[in-house]
């Protein structure tokens, strides 16, 4: 055949027509979501990640939970109170598994031996091992004795580690049967899960949905280009380099927070690391709008005292800037320490996450300028984190959130009596510390609460077990059409698969 | 017979070195399946749940004794679970490869639906417009990154005409028109490369043919220029053509992962890297054994055809 003039015009003109199957993604009562990976795991105590979480929170709920606005709220539970005797007691409401089956109070004990179990590999097996006792005196209440008081329980239980499943239905590997607003239908590992809608979901009117497809996306332009192109509803880690794009396209919407942040941890056994003093002659050498800048387009706030949110009851605006950029500073700490000639080292990130090299970078670039050489290692993530976990190290970049917006939640990054891991230092065991985060968990007077922690920042500006860094801003973009959901406050924005119940489309 | 023989030995030789290389490979690389999948989304992993899943994997036995256990498995064509979610390997891949495949294939159509007939057209007037022409964009579309031309394709077509969807796969059967035009950019981006390889290779091999004596004998017999190039020139350059298409291809097995990425399309390579990532161990040793069978297994074909055709093969 030959191509003539004539032709390729007409094939031209019938270009526009090839327009059906873009835009098909948003058809009313149906969502797509364009996710960051695929869950590496549907386990249900484990922590898969934030896409893992996500996808949990479609299927499962626990005993409480999070309003849109970070509040916590019941969720299998209707309403908790502490008992006399000190022990917390939950009050069961009327929630049905997907299975049918009504969710009672032996469901939430065996759900609690679980993951506390001997063999369990659940996330909060060793918190949950701070209960001493079970009981279930009637169907609907479970009441729950901890060892030593714990003014934090009622966080503990609303996380997304802790769903209540169905008695029996998980060996903690299996999804398990749980009571969450969708019911997975259909799924292919590393594409897409597809959920829809339960309809004997305990509140009345959700989900609003009918069904929800979500489709991972590993690579963030790939993500982007989705929403843009039509091919799905709403993006979860919108990268930071194309956030002004989307607020400047009026089609779509962007709603971010200040929720995970980037810091330093140090090897206390690899010297100098060791010395509190480095440690804060590190911490203020380090200009952090330059990092928020380079690492996340501006998206963000440099981070200079603990990492505790602002407008909290917990925050306090002079220690939260304790670590403020001043070389004299930072060159009188090092003198002080011995090493007023500097010295070398090496920096442990990764290059598989822009974030963490391009912070490197940063800190590399400021503490050359106090005669600190730094050396970047930059292993592929998988290698940084058993580097980590080993203790194989000298300081390194980390990204995380804490586990919620209490002080309480950052326990698992500034605890030296726990387990070597990669997101807290290593070998660095600040009594004090340890002894302030369990004065906090213990006590449940609001003011009492906040003066210790007040002190826990004291603390931590003395002694710097790790170094904040930047706040980013944590991304969810959607197309107008999405309406209720809600990216959630602060540590919570990986919540907010939460609200997918309370979305409706078109 | 002996020949044949030998030659399956070989193939089986082969097969298991590759097996046993990636086996120590993928476990001298740091990092450990059981504490990445307990640490997601950056939380610390509790190592008594560490020592845990070990037991559960397998992980804590020695080297030796899950190397014998992995052959052993291997020998009888169980590719093994994931260590991730404990699906079968085998099925995974059994869904992957024909995407992939199919991908190669559309791009090899391309390649040779538009390179052949360039070289042969650059190759009738050496130095010709159409030639310079020919030779400008072969020579882009090998210097320019198959990602490049990936994110280009989707900016134009998806998000800026919104003609297509930006990426992502349909099966054939639930919806054959969206399955071809979702295969349709990432094919092109593929093929954009391996056409002009050979566009390129075609335009040597027939400028090279057309010089030789026999040309010349039947240009003097006055057989129709057409007719010479068709079935004498063409048919003796593609021999070359063909075999860099063919090597072009299988290299493209497992290397198709760039464009899969830019177009979330879930073929093979996208499992291969995925599963390194995560150290998912039977997942890699899984995805390359079956590569390099199927490169083992190509070449033995091609060998054993040799000696059909070539009785001097067989006693080389």
């Amino acid at each position: 055949m030959e191509i003539s003039r004539r032709s390729l015009i007409a094939a031209g003109a019938a270009l526009p027509f090839l327009r059906l199957s873009a835009r098909a993604a948003t058809t009313a009562g149906n969502l797509v979501f364009g996710l960051s990976s695929y869950p590496p795991t549907f386990a249900p105590w484990a922590n898969g990640g934030t896409a893992a979480a996500t996808a949990k929170l479609m299927f499962h709920r626990g005993l409480l939970g999070y309003a849109a606005d970070g509040k916590l709220r019941g969720e299998l539970a209707e309403s908790w109170e502490r008992a006399e005797d000190g022990a917390w007691v939950f009050h069961l409401r009327d929630a049905v598994f997907h299975n049918g089956q009504p969710v009672t109070s032996a469901d939430v004990a065996w759900t609690l031996e679980q993951v506390a179990g001997e063999k369990s590999t659940a996330y909060l097996r060793g918190e949950c091992q701070r209960i001493a006792k079970i009981e279930t005196p009637d169907p609907k209440t479970v009441r729950l004795t901890t060892k030593e008081p714990m003014a934090t329980l009622p966080l503990l239980v609303a996380s997304y580690f802790l769903p209540i499943l169905a008695k029996g239905s998980s060996d903690g590997v299996t999804t398990g049967v749980g009571a969450g607003p969708f019911k997975i239908v259909g799924q292919e590992r590393g594409v897409s899960i597809d959920f829809e809608a339960f309809d004997k979901f305990y509140r009345p009117g959700e989900p609003k949905l009918k069904s929800v497809r979500m489709i991972a996306y590993a690579d963030e332009n790939a993500r982007v280009a989705a929403l843009q192109a039509g091919d799905v509803d709403l993006i979860e880690y919108v990268p930071w380099q194309s956030m002004a794009a989307i607020e400047a396209d009026p089609k779509l919407v962007l709603q971010t927070t200040e929720g995970p942040f980037m810091y330093l941890v140090f090897n206390a056994n690899a010297k100098p690391f060791g010395d509190a003093r480095v440690r804060r002659a590190i911490a203020h050498a380090i200009r952090r709008d330059e990092i928020v800048k380079a690492a996340f387009f501006g998206r963000g706030a440099g981070l200079e005292g603990l990492p505790v949110p602002e407008g909290t009851e917990f925050y306090d605006a002079k220690l939260a800037h304790g670590f403020a950029y001043d070389q004299a500073k930072a060159k009188s700490l090092l003198a002080e320490a011995g090493l007023a000639g500097g010295f070398s080292c090496k920096l442990l990130a990764t290059a598989q996450y822009g974030m963490h090299k391009d912070t490197a970078s940063v800190v590399q670039q400021h503490l050359g300028e106090i005669g600190i050489a730094v050396e970047l290692v930059l292993p592929d993530w998988a290698t940084r984190v058993s580097l980590g976990n080993k203790g194989q190290y000298e300081f390194a970049v980390q990204g995380s959130a804490s586990d919620s917006n209490d002080p309480d939640g950052l326990a698992s990054l500034l605890a030296g009596n726990l387990s070597p891991s990669y997101t807290r230092s290593f070998a660095l065991d600040i009594p004090q510390v340890d002894q302030l985060l369990a004065a906090g968990r213990a006590e449940f007077d609001p003011a009492m609460r906040r003066a210790i922690y007040a002190e826990l920042q004291s603390v931590y500006l003395d002694q710097a077990p790790l170094v904040g860094l930047a706040w980013r801003a944590q991304g969810y973009a959607m197309t107008k059409a999405v309406q209720g959901f809600h990216n959630m406050p602060g540590a919570l924005t990986f919540y907010s698969g939460t609200t997918f119940a309370e979305i409706s489309t078109g | 017979m002996s020949f044949i023989l030998k030659r399956v030995g070989a193939a089986i030789l082969m097969v298991w070195v590759v097996a046993s290389i990636v086996f120590l490979a993928i476990r001298l690389v740091p990092g450990d399946p059981a504490e990445l999948l307990l640490s997601q989304g950056g939380v610390a992993p509790d190592p008594a749940a560490v020592a845990e899943l070990h037991e559960r994997l397998g992980l804590d036995r020695s080297l030796p004794a899950q190397y014998l256990l992995d052959l052993g498995r291997l020998a009888t064509g169980d590719l093994g679970t994931s260590l991730q979610d404990e699906s079968s390997v085998a099925d995974e891949i059994a869904h992957r490869l024909p995407r992939t495949l199919e991908l190669i294939a559309a791009a090899a159509l391309f390649a040779v639906l538009v390179g052949i007939p360039g070289g042969l057209l650059a190759a009738m007037r050496p130095g010709g417009v159409l030639d310079r022409l020919g030779r400008l964009l072969s020579a882009l579309g090998l210097a320019v990154p198959v990602f490049v031309v990936g994110t280009l394709l989707v900016l134009v077509f998806a998000q800026t005409l919104r003609l297509v969807p930006a990426g992502g796969y349909v099966p054939l059967a639930q919806d054959p028109l969206k399955h071809f035009t979702l295969l349709a950019m990432p094919a092109l981006a593929i093929g954009l490369g391996l056409a002009s390889s050979v566009f390129r290779m075609t335009r040597a091999a027939v400028l090279d043919v057309s010089q030789r004596d026999f040309v010349r004998t039947a240009r003097a017999k006055g057989v129709a220029p057409a007719r010479i190039l068709i079935r004498h020139v063409l048919r003796n350059a593609l021999m070359p053509v063909i075999t860099v298409l063919a090597l072009n291809l299988g290299t493209l097995l497992g290397g198709t992962v760039l464009v899969e990425y830019v177009f979330n399309y879930p073929g093979l390579s996208g499992l291969l890297v995925d599963a390194v990532n995560a150290r998912d161990y039977p997942e890699v040793q899984g995805v390359v054994l079956v590569i390099s069978v199927l490169f083992v297994g190509l070449n033995l074909a091609v060998d054993l055809l040799y000696a059909v055709i070539d009785p001097r093969v067989r006693h080389a």
